[in-house]
């Protein structure tokens, strides 16, 4: 913190400010702690792990290569990616659409709006077993196309949430001009009011996106061998390794967390936005 | 906008069909179809598995063999009289209460901070994100390299500075297991609160606080009379979330303690997840999932009122 960025906030003239400026940096460093510290152990050598320093005395590179080198970790990466991916476009594609007719054009609008909603309330575990078996008659257990099915369908009641608000937010009379121009529903949709709510789209897919790559209780259940285990599940497998390597789970994880990090720091401005409107009247 | 080409594939039934109704029932018919996949999928991820849990439930079932016996309502009494499974629901529900209420405070502390800083804070709030994106199993791994005996980061401190002598086993012993968790859930729910609640709070209307500046009251008073009777809706809401995302505990316990020590910090979804997965005990885990479903649906039915009426009676 700059002296010029501290004078300008004019901290002599306003205690509250002060005090609101120590709570922020309390928060903030408390956020960062347990990141930093991932950060800092995978940099640590093994002896160098128990001396229970924050910072590596001795700091080493071959923890990045080890982990990679220990487990099928890319594997593992890649089918997060691929499956959190494709799980978000479903959920648009199907949220999307839906969220219109409820909201736009008043299809089932005592109901199905809360029926959304409301099926959030059940906790994951209740679609474990079922899921388990409906994948397995199919013949899509132990699949992407099963994840991301079993994701697709779990994540609308969330993406409802979010881009609800930015859809009620676009102006009626836009609608009617296109009607007026001959634009079909569909047309409109695509054309007209998906353009205006772009913003909310994107930071809707992207949290969607997130909440599959982070799922970890029904990709436990649904995937059966290491080369379809996404990354949360491989983690937690390296967890269970008698002869863990802190070192290298640290890497590991940071490993798998950067691609997140990297979509949130390009994406920021539209994630607190998304975040912010679809929350809470 | 001004030239949107006409849509062929609707043209010719409105020219076809001239009666005034006819806009209108296409209208239904086109957001029938927009919903259909919606729907369908609402009966695939509820009602399928509650009905297929209902079947489990009532048969003999192992996760190779379902469907065995018809045993009636056997393995629901099985479930309910299950002291194990009762107080695993019970510490399901008691962290749930309590993360909610101590990261709903934290949380919107927090944010009264951030809005406080003006455009500091909301460049700052970015920073929150992060906790938030961490997948909650990189969140636990952090906090038990973090909380180990050997060689931990929290061990070291509070050794260097001659508070303990000897290091802590912060998880293998049942309360500070139950408050690793608790602070690692903080740890990435505070966030969540903190960016809702900033929401909330910038969206209030400015002219209420001058007012109350120009009539003498001081930032607590304003806090207390204005602030928080304008945002009692939404933290409503906020809590309410918190409190749904609550019951759905199970990755940090699974990383952190596998349910320990002992069953300690078993909660009804590592229980079930357990009973299933491990044990192959389908039938039960399917009763166990019924009952923690219908008791989160109880307990929370409080909440939800309460919210309606923090959002009926606004300001």
């Amino acid at each position: 913190m700059t002296a010029r960025a501290l004078s300008s906030l004019e901290l002599g003239r306003n205690p509250m400010r002060v005090l609101a400026l120590g709570g922020a940096l309390v928060a903030l460093a408390f956020f960062l702690l347990p990141i930093a510290y991932l950060l800092s152990v995978s940099f640590k050598r093994k002896d160098d792990v128990l001396a229970g320093n924050f910072l590596p005395v001795d700091p080493t590179l071959d923890n990045w290569p080890g982990a990679f080198a220990a487990t099928s970790l890319t594997t593992f990466i890649a089918n997060s990616v691929i499956v959190s991916v494709l799980a978000g476009i479903l959920t648009i594609a199907i949220t999307l659409p839906a969220a219109y007719a409820m909201i736009r054009m008043g299809v089932f609008r005592r109901f199905l709006p809360q029926a959304t909603l409301a099926s959030y309330i059940a906790p994951p575990v209740v679609g474990l077993i079922p899921f388990f078996f409906l994948l397995k008659t199919i013949g899509l257990l132990n699949t992407h196309a099963g994840l991301i099915l079993v994701y697709g369908l779990l994540n609308i009641p969330v993406a409802f949430w979010l881009i609800g608000p930015f859809l009620r937010r676009v102006p009626v009379e836009i609608e009617e001009a296109a009607a007026l121009d001959g634009a079909g529903r569909f047309r409109t949709l695509v054309s007209v009011v998906a353009p205006i709510i772009a913003p909310g789209i994107a930071a809707t897919t992207i949290i969607v996106v997130i909440l599959s790559f982070n799922e970890f209780l029904l990709a436990s259940g649904l995937t059966l061998t290491d080369g379809m285990r996404t990354l949360t599940v491989g983690i937690s497998l390296f967890q269970g390794d008698r002869l863990v390597n802190f070192g290298q789970m640290a890497a590991a994880s940071l490993a798998g967390i950067v691609p997140i990090y990297l979509i949130a720091f390009l994406m920021q401005k539209h994630l607190v936005e998304g975040l912010a409107k679809g929350g809470v009247k | 906008m001004t030239s949107l080409p006409y849509s062929d594939a609707i043209a010719p039934a409105t020219r076809a069909r001239p009666a005034a109704d006819a806009p209108a029932r296409r209208d239904r018919i086109v957001g029938a179809l927009f919903v259909a996949p919606l729907v369908v999928a609402l009966i695939v991820t509820t009602l399928y598995p509650t009905l297929f849990l209902i079947a489990l439930a009532t048969s003999k079932s192992t996760l190779g063999k379902p469907f065995r016996k018809f045993v009636g309502t056997d393995q629901f009494v099985a479930t309910l009289t299950d002291g194990n499974f009762q107080i695993a629901v019970a510490k399901s529900i008691a962290f749930a209460f309590a993360s909610a209420t101590v990261e709903v405070a934290v949380g919107f502390l927090v944010a009264l901070a951030f809005v406080t800083l003006l455009r500091l804070g909301r460049t700052l709030l970015v920073i929150a994100l992060l906790p938030l994106m961490t997948p909650p199993v990189m969140v636990a791994v952090a906090w038990k390299l973090i909380l180990a005996p050997a060689g931990g980061l929290l061990n070291g401190v509070l050794m260097k500075a001659g508070i303990i002598d000897a290091p802590l086993s912060f998880l293998a012993t049942p309360f500070l297991a139950w408050l690793s968790i608790g602070v690692a859930d903080l740890w990435q729910w505070v966030p969540f609160v903190a960016i809702l609640s900033f929401a909330a709070l910038v969206s209030l209307p400015d002219g209420v606080q001058e007012a109350a500046m120009v009539d003498g009251a001081s930032p607590l008073q304003r806090l207390r009379h204005i602030t928080l009777p304008l945002v009692a809706a939404p933290l409503a809401s906020i809590f309410l979330l918190k409190l749904i995302i609550g019951f759905k505990l199970f990755d940090l316990v699974y990383v952190l303690t596998f349910g320990g020590p002992g069953f300690a910090t078993t909660t009804a979804t590592f229980g079930i997840w357990r009973l299933a997965l491990e044990q192959f005990d389908v039938g039960n885990a399917a009763a166990e999932t019924l009952v923690y479903a219908i008791v989160i649906g109880i307990v929370t039915i409080p909440v939800v009122r309460l919210h309606r009426f923090a959002s009926e009676n606004q300001p």
